[in-house]
């Protein structure tokens, strides 16, 4: 589903955000993407989301060689993708069912089918009784909910959760990723950009390790797959703890 | 893009006018003056040139006959005028005309002794030339003629007016290519502050795979929105305004100034146009700019 090719990501400012990155992900997995700040986790989502182009490398997503695709061919891509952000980005002037029906409005779906669809977004996230709410009066955690509800609703193959816990308290946090788990087991693909080392721990996901913009753990992999400097999940400095590997 | 995405697109567009209020105010104000000092400078334009014109078709020599002139004389002279190449037509306007016309325009009581053999203008012909350029040439030839006096013509104030009726125009035409300029900059600022004031929008819609022309439609119909309400008000304004001005103008200087009757609906229509492309385009400038950004760069991060 999510294939990286020796992927190379230089700025223009002179910065290596990502050196020769090889990984696979396949349909239906769910990953945990970990690493220092600055470490390359965010180039490596803007990458998949074709919000920045590989320097060199190549990156496939479902098939389709992103190096070869067009400016207008992107929206398409990303119709495939439902995106949850740490800030979680709801407009407050509207509400908890206008922001979910927004990412549906915004693809050009049918007023019908948006009154249907929302309604059951909702309820899978557990904010049927929200629907008039402003985002303002919800928790953290029920933001948070609101932002997932708007990723899922267009139906994505993947949802990319960029340090979906960030802002809300720990038990919300491990509500919002259960959550995850269950939509993964329905067949959609979850990344999971994230910081927090017991939440990893605690599902038993495969978890991806980003240090200067080189993959230095994969839980997928054997450590043998990995040269010994970067072997830092077994050996440098602990991310995660060992007994994940 | 089906025909209720494309009616949602264009509410959210009339929406961002109120929503954005004191935005869309002072670019409506702004295009408004433009338009009405567009149009001013057109309508200016147009009177000077109808000034001009009717000058021009009036654009008589008269030639004066001495007083000792004889009526048979006088014929003579005027068929000596009609042998001259650069003639086109010659009317005689004789001395008791003349008086009439003073004597209408001042009162008869200025006239009253100045009757019959006393009336002190001389007998006339009025002449129009072919072609003006020669204008120095004939009159030289007219004066040769015998028993002509003077000649006096409007042929310079013609020019002048010519002169100042191409000033006009040029001016005109800075006047409303500027204020074009200062209009699309205007729309392009108010539209580039709604995108601002949604950028959450923005972004999330591009993260959700719309397409650049859903994202770009509303803020380009919110330009033409600002650039349609600018039209009718100002075509509205520049109606009384010009019949104001007008007013006061042709009571000072007596002109038949053209009646904005005749040309408010072509005026208008021209401003709806020229408010919804100025608006369009001006929208248009702002969206391409911010449709290039991407992700964080949408919200300024």
């Amino acid at each position: 589903m999510i294939e990286f090719v020796n992927v190379c990501k230089d700025y223009p400012t002179g910065t290596h955000a990502l050196s020769n990155v090889t990984l696979s992900i396949d349909k239906g997995e769910f990953v945990f993407i970990v690493g220092a700040s600055g470490a390359g986790k965010s180039t490596f989502l803007k990458l998949i989301m074709h919000e920045e182009s590989a320097t060199s490398g190549e990156i496939v997503i479902n098939g389709k060689k992103l190096s070869n695709m067009k400016r207008r061919q992107i929206p398409y891509l990303r119709r495939h993708m439902g995106i949850v952000f740490q800030d979680f980005r709801l407009i407050d002037k509207m509400t908890v069912f206008d922001n979910v029906a927004f990412a549906m409005r915004a693809i050009g779906a049918k007023p019908a089918t948006v009154k249907k669809r929302v309604p059951y977004i909702l309820e899978l996230v557990g904010l049927s009784k929200k629907a008039k709410s402003r985002p303002s009066e919800l928790s953290g955690g029920e933001q948070q909910r609101v932002s997932l509800a708007r990723a899922l609703v267009n139906n994505p193959e993947i949802i990319i959760a960029d340090e979906p816990t960030g802002n809300i308290d720990p038990e919300m946090s491990y509500e919002i990723i259960e959550l995850l788990s269950e939509i993964n087991r329905q067949g959609t693909t979850i990344l999971v950009v994230t910081h927090e080392h017991d939440l990893v721990r605690h599902f038993h996901k495969r978890v991806i390790e980003i240090d200067k913009g080189r993959i230095v753990g994969d839980t997928a992999k054997s450590d043998e797959d990995f040269d010994e400097n970067q072997l830092l999940l077994k050996h440098g400095d602990l991310l995660i703890d060992n007994t994940m590997i | 893009m089906g025909i209720s995405s494309f009616g949602y697109l264009i509410k959210e567009g009339v929406k961002n006018v109120w929503s954005n209020r004191i935005m869309s105010i002072a670019s409506i104000c702004v295009l408004m003056s433009c338009l009405i000092l567009t149009g001013s400078a057109i309508l200016l334009s147009m009177n000077v040139a109808q000034v001009v014109e009717s000058v021009g078709d009036s654009n008589e020599t008269t030639v004066y006959l001495n007083d000792d002139v004889s009526g048979v004389e006088a014929a003579y002279i005027g068929k000596d005028l009609q042998k001259l190449d650069n003639i086109a037509s010659v009317e005689f306007y004789s001395k008791e005309e003349a008086f009439k016309e003073y004597e209408d325009v001042l009162g008869d009581e200025i006239f009253a002794n100045l009757q019959g053999n006393d009336n002190p203008l001389p007998d006339a012909y009025h002449i129009s030339m072919v072609d003006l350029s020669e204008y120095e040439q004939t009159v030289s030839e007219i004066m040769n003629i015998n028993g002509v006096n003077s000649v006096s013509n409007r042929s310079d104030v013609a020019k002048q007016l010519t002169n100042i009726s191409n000033l006009v125009s040029t001016l005109s035409f800075w006047i409303v290519l500027a204020l074009t300029v200062i209009s699309l900059f205007i729309i392009s600022n108010t539209i580039r502050m709604t995108m601002y004031s949604r950028r959450f929008e923005i972004s999330i819609m591009k993260s959700v795979g719309a397409t650049n022309a859903f994202v770009r439609i509303p803020f380009i119909v919110e330009g033409m929105m600002i650039g349609l309400i600018s039209s009718i008000i100002s075509s509205v304004g520049l109606y009384f305004l010009y019949n104001l001005l007008m007013k006061i103008i042709t009571d000072i200087i007596p002109f038949a100034a053209i009646p904005i009757n005749n040309v408010i609906v072509y005026v208008s229509i021209s401003f709806v146009i020229a408010g919804i492309v100025v608006g369009a385009i001006g929208a248009f400038i702002s969206v391409r700019k911010y449709l290039k950004k991407e992700g964080n760069e949408i919200l300024g991060w």
